[in-house]
């Protein structure tokens, strides 16, 4: 019983001490600061995995992203499309050896040109058919006699445009051929239309 | 924020560019300087994204390298030859075969125009228009009047002349022209008489 008094004689100057203003010294904030300082510096040993398996908050800009998306999702449908044609391109030679039967003939027909040119010393036929090459050997015409040179040559089926070369120098257009009116290299073409016979 | 933007654009642009640069023809490297075949590649590659065949382009620009020309000059033909490839596909119609659209090409190089091309489409139907355009181009280049040699082919087109029979028709005018015949009336005879004959075998009448 007599301790009752004095315990609450203790706590009411505990209270006033708590209750009362608190000074501190100017110097005192600086001198938890550089205690805090002078503590060694805390590291977090993190590993690779560690780095690749934690969590994080990413921010993302919506039109940014949205673009790298959609250019994302392009790529594949534009590269699955070539992949495919591709590989269907590959196949084709692959089949043709592993079922013969199946090859088709090459599309072109065999063409005749002749022309007239009795000075030449040397005729060949040059078009988009053998890719405008005046020293391409199976379009080098012969000399048949009487000035008259010719060749017969196998020409895709189609639409195509070609001349003479005579003497590797003077283009000349196939007088019997329907000319093409084509100056842009300011040397005359001729056409020719080649059927796939039936 | 600016650099990042920046950065996704040109990785979205790579990412459409890069499946679309295929291997470019061996043949132009082998005959271009290197700044032609650059350019030369660059027009290739615009007409196979716009779906436009590119032999004709390629074959373009070999025909000017076999025949000399400058560089720039063969840039300017191959670009020419791209719009004007343009020009005939519209008029021919998405479905045109690579052989039609240069066949309108000579077409419109000897002065046809792009309304004729559509009616001489129309007037074949669903039939090929790659050798009644070549004929027409030919009767243009023999001095036939431009607005003649298209009525011409259009009402032969529309008779349902074959293709055989416009190759007939073509050296016979040509044959015609040679010995000395005006070409107008050469080529307006020559269609009369095979209109006649088509007639007689169940082709339709010249209107």
């Amino acid at each position: 019983m007599r301790d009752e008094p004095e315990g609450r004689f203790v706590i009411g100057e505990v209270a006033r001490e708590l209750r009362g203003s608190v000074s501190l010294s100017a110097s005192f904030d600086d001198g938890v600061m550089a205690a805090i300082r002078a503590l060694p510096a805390h590291r977090r040993q993190r590993t690779v995995w560690s780095r690749l398996t934690t969590p994080k908050t990413v921010t993302i800009m919506p039109l940014s992203w949205g673009l790298l998306a959609a250019g994302l999702v392009l790529f594949a449908a534009l590269g699955a499309a070539h992949a495919y044609a591709d590989l269907h391109r590959a196949a084709k030679p692959i089949a043709s050896a592993l079922f013969p039967a199946v090859k088709k003939p090459v599309p072109s027909q065999r063409v005749q040109f002749v022309l007239v040119a009795p000075d030449a010393k040397k005729v060949a036929v040059v078009g988009d058919f053998n890719g405008w090459d005046r020293s391409h050997a199976g379009y080098q015409a012969q000399h048949r006699g009487g000035g008259v040179w010719s060749v017969t040559a196998p020409v895709p089926i189609g639409h195509h445009r070609y001349s003479f070369v005579v003497d590797d120098s003077v283009w000349v257009a196939d007088p019997t051929a329907p000319r093409v009116v084509d100056n842009d290299f300011g040397m005359p073409n001729s056409a020719i239309v080649v059927e796939e016979q039936k | 924020m600016k650099v990042v933007a920046g950065r996704v654009f040109a990785i979205v642009l790579f990412l459409i560019a890069a499946p679309v640069v295929r291997a470019q023809d061996p043949r132009l490297a082998a005959r271009l300087d290197k700044p032609t075949f650059k350019a030369v590649n660059a027009i290739v590659d615009s007409a196979r994204l716009a779906r436009l065949p590119t032999a004709p382009l390629v074959d373009k620009a070999l025909e000017g390298a076999a025949k000399g020309s400058d560089g720039p000059n063969i840039v300017a033909a191959v670009h020419q030859l791209s719009i004007r490839m343009g020009s005939a596909r519209r008029q021919l119609g998405p479905g045109s075969s690579a052989d039609e659209i240069k066949a309108a090409v000579s077409a419109l190089d000897a002065g046809v125009s792009v309304h004729d091309l559509a009616l001489v489409r129309a007037a074949a139907g669903k039939r090929s228009v790659t050798m009644p355009l070549t004929v027409l181009a030919d009767l243009i280049g023999r001095q036939v009047p431009v607005a003649t040699a298209t009525n011409l082919v259009i009402q032969l087109t529309r008779s349902g002349v074959k293709d055989a029979e416009f190759a007939l028709f073509q050296r016979n005018v040509r044959a015609d022209v040679d010995r000395g015949a005006d070409p107008t009336v050469a080529a307006t005879t020559r269609a009369r008489g095979l209109v006649l004959r088509t007639a007689g075998t169940g082709g339709k009448p010249l209107h």
